[in-house]
């Protein structure tokens, strides 16, 4: 009885231990349920569709089916006479321009952000807070004279000291930017200063409020270019070391555009700047980027959106004539290319007829329109349509052609695919099932040349550990890259030259890298692309690759919104949209 | 008992800095590192080496190590390094805590009643068909994991029926947590079937019951008064062992269904090397575990004298 008795003493302890218990859950329940209102976020189905992570800034694939999205979050209503642009968005990791380097940060950072140039919607280099500038010193003394009257978003002016505090901060290696070595290292005096041997950047000197002077290492015709890069933006010293770390949350800018609010997960809402400094000025009163993302189609259908990706579900609903909604598709490359890439140092891939049979034996248009329902335009080269003074209509691909891909193996040193060694086409991705492309191509080349080749798939961090050791342990890869600027240099010289970084092939032709390294320094434009045309030309003749697509965006717009466009890099874009209240 | 708390909680410390130096010590010497995701395909070793000087990467791995654990003492968990930039560690996990507690807290609520319930009438009519239905439907649910159940109820319900989203994270009032929150739930409604059928089982044969019932006291209050009342008090200590089981079962979930909550920040964070990302949320996990076990262990001294004071 007295053990009975002992039991019963403890069932008060027992029950208020579990009512406290219920209450503490209750309290985080409720908590939970508040926060919800302010956290619903970013969605992804990791296992079910394996996507391929961003090569460096961007996605990588055009976008499959989205998963179900979250409700629209409110946005304040327009009033009468206002231009509000409600479009779709992403959750920026960051919104300092120092620490940025991926696509989805980008698309706001340019907008709050500004700096000395800038890349007009053509992708041409224009003036931005700098006026003009003066080029002395063979090409490595650049003078700029900033505007007058430039202010951030608080008022107050903005001076070429301040260009000087931010670039120093982009270099100094406490504050952790990854793209200030490749943007800014040109600069004399920033690599020290990322090594922590300097405290200063000494080759930017301030000459007077308006004029700054920078010195780069050499004479590069690419400098400019990286300027525009939101690694050079020049940031408020104040608003920076006033808000320490969460500084982001209240960014004291320059560009034609203010942060007014940002919901993780929720919503970012932009307002106009009505002191921008130069044309064209923003019309736009508010932008709205909703986060939760998801099925926006629908949204747009339903009018809540004013614009949205066309996701590859919805591609043939559009595309067709007799939907009144084809009226309203826009679409625009991007600079950026697919391939598979061949490591020439592995076999059966060491010779050259084996690369070239396998170019010769994918039929890249029916892969293309099979998997991605022609929405992307296949590449036959490797430079992407859109860079401005870049075309090579006379290149000579290497085209579908069964029959010499099976003749190219009988001469090779192989002989017959019997005699290949096993071989492996590595992918990024999680887990799952690989990429509808990947196994495409993987049936075709069976197919076509009776070869067989297994896909491995590697997470992303251990992918690039791989191709960027220096033994690529890959024989076979599949992989995306963009542009950071828009120049053939970028994707010739930087992939393919001999002794670039970037070149993960092992691929080495002395003759290409001549044409290169002359492009490189060659100062007439005209000869200049007829260089990299001749280097393109030997590049797809050697099939380090086979070039799979390009990437390719499609967008319906209301017929409100006008001005909309899609620049195949992100630049600043939204100053040029306006919405026409009456249509 | 107090002394007992005390002694459990002072190794806690112990505890978290062998587990960060586990964590670490995967992500110092796995494939991959946090600047190779950062650099990408822009990758260089020139640039490579600037950038882990300026994470402080390039010192030895005790020192790293140490700074961690002296952070931790300061209760300073970082910033991220590659998924989210410079933004504080501890403001991200307060952002995706509340959808990780929404989830699971809705996962109990649901798992602990049903549970009782089907184990409760289970034991009560013993031996009956519904009695071997639910112990062969819980161990049927307990066997299979969540990653097998989880992509399969998609297929069912979202890619084939069409009645349910396929991911994504609308709140916990929406019908993008139905799925979620059935799978998190099924662990806990198959323990709690089982445990507390055993437990009623237990208590219906023993002789105090058999004495309330020869007073001729009415079914219903030897039920509610005696079996219930007697049957349920172990059931607490199953609470604090599932309790961390759950964490676990919620990193899984979350990144099946793409919901926004600390599991998918762990995975995301693992596939980007964000070690400091990845070695708080191993620490919350691990003070999780290790106060649910202590909770467990109290209460079992609570409920069974013979276990008390040890």
């Amino acid at each position: 009885m007295s053990e009975q008795s002992g039991k019963k003493r403890w069932i008060p302890l027992a029950a208020v231990l579990l009512v406290i218990c219920l209450l503490a859950a209750c309290v985080i329940g409720v908590l939970g349920m508040w926060a919800i209102s302010k956290n619903v976020a970013e969605t992804g189905v990791t296992i079910i569709e394996t996507r391929v992570p961003d090569a460096g800034n961007g996605s990588t694939t055009p976008p499959e089916d989205q998963p179900t999205p979250p409700p629209m979050p409110t946005f304040a209503p327009a009033s009468p006479g206002e231009q509000v642009l409600t479009i779709p968005g992403g959750d920026p990791p960051t919104l300092d321009p120092h620490l940025s380097g991926d696509a989805t940060s980008a698309v706001y950072v340019v907008e709050i952000f500004s700096g000395l140039v800038a890349y007009d919607v053509n992708l041409n280099l224009v003036p931005d807070i700098a006026e003009s500038w003066d080029v002395g010193g063979d090409g490595t003394v650049y003078t700029f004279y900033l505007r007058k009257g430039v202010k951030f978003h608080n008022g107050k002016p903005v001076r070429a000291q301040d260009f000087k505090w931010s670039f120093e901060r982009a270099c100094d290696f406490k504050t952790g930017s990854s793209t200030a070595a490749t943007y800014m290292g040109d600069i004399v005096g920033c690599l020290d200063k990322l090594r922590g041997r300097a405290d200063e950047v000494s080759g930017v000197k301030v000459i007077d409020d308006n004029t700054l002077e920078i010195t780069i290492d050499a004479p590069k015709a690419y400098f400019l270019s990286k300027l525009t890069y939101p690694t050079a933006y020049v940031l408020d010293q104040e608003n920076v070391e006033r808000g320490g770390r969460t500084w982001t949350d209240n960014p004291n800018g320059t560009g034609p555009f203010k942060l007014d609010s940002i919901n993780f997960g929720e919503s970012i809402v932009l307002r106009k700047n009505e002191n921008y400094y130069r044309d064209p000025q923003p019309q736009l009163d508010r932008i709205n980027f909703a986060l939760s993302g998801g099925s926006a189609m629908i949204r747009y259908e339903n009018d809540e959106l004013d614009a949205t990706p066309v996701g590859l579900a919805d591609i043939e609903r559009v595309t067709d004539p007799t939907n009144p909604l084809n009226a309203e598709l826009m679409s625009g490359t991007r600079l950026s290319v697919f391939y598979l890439g061949f490591n020439v140092n592995k076999p059966p891939f060491d010779d050259p007829k084996v690369r070239q049979a396998f170019n010769y034996a994918l039929n890249k248009n029916k892969i293309v329109s099979v998997v991605y329902k022609e929405t992307v335009p296949i590449a036959e080269g490797i430079v992407p349509p859109g860079i401005p003074g870049y075309t090579n209509p006379d290149l000579v691909p290497l085209e579908y052609d069964p029959r010499k891909a099976l003749d190219l193996i009988a001469e090779s040193k192989y002989g017959d695919v019997t005699e290949f060694p096993d071989i492996t086409l590595y992918t990024t991705g999680a887990g799952g099932s690989p990429a509808r492309i990947t196994e495409a191509i993987v049936a075709s080349l069976k197919e076509e040349l009776g070869v067989d080749i297994a896909i491995q798939q590697t997470d992303w961090a251990t992918f690039l550990s791989d191709i960027t050791s220096p033994e690529n342990p890959y024989q076979m890869y599949q992989l995306g890259w963009i542009a950071d600027y828009p120049d053939p240099q970028n994707f010739l010289d930087l992939l393919f030259h001999s002794d670039s970084n970037q070149n993960h092939m092992g691929y080495s032709n002395p003759d290409v890298d001549a044409l290169l390294d002359k492009a490189g320094v060659e100062q007439d434009p005209q000869t200049r692309t007829e260089l990299y045309r001749q280097a393109e030309q030997l590049i797809i003749n050697d099939a380090p690759w086979v070039p799979l697509y390009f990437d390719f965006e499609q967008w319906l717009v209301k017929p409100r919104v006008k001005g909309f466009f899609i620049p195949p890099m992100i630049v600043p874009k939204f100053q040029y949209i306006s919405i026409s209240n009456e249509g | 008992m107090l002394s007992y708390i005390v002694r459990r909680m002072l190794w806690l410390p112990v505890l978290l800095a062998i587990m960060i130096f586990i964590t670490f010590w995967l992500g110092f010497y796995g494939p991959g590192s946090p600047e190779q995701v950062l650099l990408g395909q822009r990758y260089s070793p020139e640039t490579a080496a600037l950038v882990r000087r300026q994470w402080g990467l390039d010192k030895p791995f005790w020192v790293q190590y140490g700074r961690y654990v002296l952070n931790y003492v300061s209760l300073n968990f970082g910033e991220s390094l590659t998924k989210y930039p410079g933004q504080p560690v501890a403001t991200l996990l307060a952002r995706r805590l509340p959808i990780t507690l929404q989830l699971n807290f809705a996962a109990v609520m649901l798992g602990v009643p049903v549970g009782l319930l089907f184990g409760a009438i289970a034991a009560y009519y013993h031996g009956s068909w519904f009695d071997r239905g639910i112990i062969f439907v819980s161990v049927f649910l307990r066997a299979i994991p969540t990653l097998v159940a989880g992509p399969i109820l998609l297929f069912i319900f979202a890619k084939q029926l069409k009645l349910l989203p396929v991911g994504g994270w609308d709140g916990i009032f929406s019908p993008s947590a139905i799925l979620p929150v059935a799978i998190l739930s099924t662990g806990i409604i198959a323990g709690f079937a089982r445990q507390t059928r055993a437990n009623v089982l237990d208590v219906l044969n023993s002789d105090y019951v058999r004495t309330a019932r020869a007073k001729g006291l009415s079914e219903v209050r030897v039920l509610l008064g005696h079996v219930l009342q007697n049957a349920l008090i172990p059931l607490i200590t199953i609470f604090g062992f599932m309790l961390g089981g759950m964490v676990e079962g919620t990193l899984i979930t979350e990144t099946i269904f793409g919901i926004p909550g600390m599991g998918l920040l762990a995975f995301e964070a693992i596939n980007a090397r964000d070690y400091p990302i990845v070695i708080a949320i191993t620490v919350l996990a691990a003070v999780v575990f290790a106060l649910s076990n202590l909770w467990a262990d109290l209460f079992y001294g609570v409920i069974d004298p013979r276990i008390r004071n040890t």
